[in-house]
Parts: C-alpha cells; structure tokens; sequence
C-alpha cells in the first residue's frame, strides 16, 4: 500500500486534538495524521485507528522505542480513550531528508470485529449465568 | 488498546456476522443452550506484574498479539507474525490477549505500552509492529536475534544469493 491508501488530512476532532497536541509538544518540521479508521472493523467516523508521521529534532538521539514513548506521552488522554490503534513514524529532519517514505500500514484482519463478537458472546452468557447458578 | 464504548458495543449486537476464517469463534446455535461455548479461562494472576513477568521471561522471543500465528485476529499482530516467519524465527512463545483480558490490561501495564502487539527479547520488551518493521528494514533484528543464538533465515538467504 502507498500513499494512494492514505487519509490524509484528518479532520474529526480527535484528529485535530492529535494534531494540536503533537505541534504543541514536539514542534514538528513535518507531520501528518492520517485516520485509518474506515480501513478497519469500526462504526462510522469512529476516528479509532490513526497513523502519525512525525518529524521532530526532538527525536533526535533518542532510540524508537524512546520516541513512540515520547508520542505516546503526548497523546496520553486519547490512548485512553478513542484511539484503538496508533501507527508512528518517528524521524528526526535529517532522517526524513534522507527517506520522506512511510512504510505501508498492514491490512486489517478484521480485528474489532472480532473483539466485539468475543464481547457481545459474553454478555450474553453473562446474561444467562442466572440459569446456571 | 481500550474497548469502544458500551453504545457502541450494544449498537454492533445487530451487525453482520464475523466474516469467514474468524477461526476461533465456533459456530453459532440457537437459544442459550445449543452451541454454548465456554467462557475464556481468564488468568486472575495475569493482572499482576509478577505473573506478567514470569511470561515475558519464559523464552528468549515473546509475542503478546491479538490472533494466534497460525490466525492473527489483526493486521499488525500479522506482521509481528510475518516478520519473525522471514528470520525463520518458529520457536517463540505467542500469547492470545483476546483470549484474557487480565492479561490484555496486564501486559500494557507492566510495559507501560498502551497498544497490542508487543514483543519481547529476552524478557526485554523491545516494541510494537512499527518497531519491529524497523528493526527488520534496518538490520537490527538480525543482531538481536543473534545474541540470542537465533540465526536469521535471512543471512542464509544472503548466502544462497552471493553463491548464484
């Protein structure tokens, strides 16, 4: 998948609270946030899967694991919240110089739904634990 | 990651059924009775770090996924899958935080890491999916897996190649 997959320029609110909070925080050089929410099992305008290209000199020196840390500090309120799935490039300016690429995401396997049939199963022998107490 | 909310939940009762190859779920039946299937064994201790920590240090290559190898429930599970597949890595233990939801919060708070998947090397967590596709693009993973005695399929690859 190239960038013709993208969703480029996401315009929900929990895209722009993304989009807010990485600016103010990491002062990007280039940043892209791209909801990938209706390539996977959710509701519509769920706004649930994101993916963030990022480039910071803030990254720099950092491992990846460090900077996918450092994001996720950032963007804190929503992990806990609406976003289900969260994608991150993380590249200094030099970095993204040298490969301005974004590797394609994988394709959904249909995840969500099967969580939420995993769930909607237990409630309902939730429902029914009655009869067999 | 954290559930949609309960609206959202209830809302998708009536949605369409799984699609095909949803693997582990079994056939449906009718009423309460028929094609009733046990609820997940739930692993109380899996809430608890130490129990966490007894899993990630089980072997030297640890996943936490949604799906199993043989049938990953998400894309980027898939890919963990994919990529230890194109090292030769076969020897790993895979754990199923669909089927423990214990272990799906519990997993996230002993790495602090809010997204599934997770892998560990050598009881280090060392990233999710995007990590991972880096570590394998940049050749790191080679270098991991090999002071874990774990010889890449990929460097014989390079070997094939080289005598052609």
């Amino acid at each position: 998948m190239g960038r013709g997959g993208l969703q480029a320029g996401a315009s929900g609110p929990v895209a722009r609270a993304i989009r807010a909070k990485l600016r103010a925080a990491l002062q990007p050089t280039h940043l892209q946030v791209l909801d990938e929410s209706p390539r996977h099992a959710g509701p519509p305008g769920a706004e649930s899967h994101f993916a963030v290209v990022v480039v910071s000199g803030r990254f720099a020196g950092l491992p990846p694991l460090q900077r996918h840390r450092l994001v996720h500090s950032v963007l804190r309120a929503e992990l806990a919240g609406p976003l289900h799935a969260l994608a991150i490039v993380a590249r200094t300016p030099e970095q993204w110089g040298a490969d301005p690429h974004v590797p394609p995401r994988p394709a959904c396997l249909g995840g969500a739904k099967h969580e939420r049939r995993r769930r909607e199963e237990e409630e309902e022998e939730e429902d029914a634990g009655g009869d067999t107490r | 990651m954290d559930e949609p909310p309960a609206r959202a939940r209830r809302a998708a009762r009536s949605g369409p059924a799984a699609p095909a190859g949803a693997g582990t779920s079994p056939a449906a039946g009718h009423g309460k009775e028929a094609g009733r299937r046990r609820r997940p064994r739930r692993h109380q201790s899996c809430r608890y770090p130490e129990a966490v920590e007894r899993l990630v240090r089980a072997h030297p290559v640890v996943v936490f996924m949604k799906g199993s190898p043989a049938q990953p429930l998400c894309g980027f599970s898939n890919a963990v899958v994919q990529i230890l597949r194109l090292h030769g890595v076969q020897d790993y233990r895979a754990h199923d935080v669909l089927q423990d939801p214990d272990l799906r919060q519990g997993i996230k708070n002993y790495s602090n890491w809010p997204t599934i998947p997770q892998v560990y090397l050598n009881g280090e967590f060392v990233g999710g999916c995007d990590i991972l596709l880096q570590m394998h693009q940049n050749g790191d993973l080679v270098e991991e897996l090999k002071k874990l005695g774990i010889r890449s399929a990929l460097l014989d690859a390079e070997k094939d190649q080289d005598k052609k």
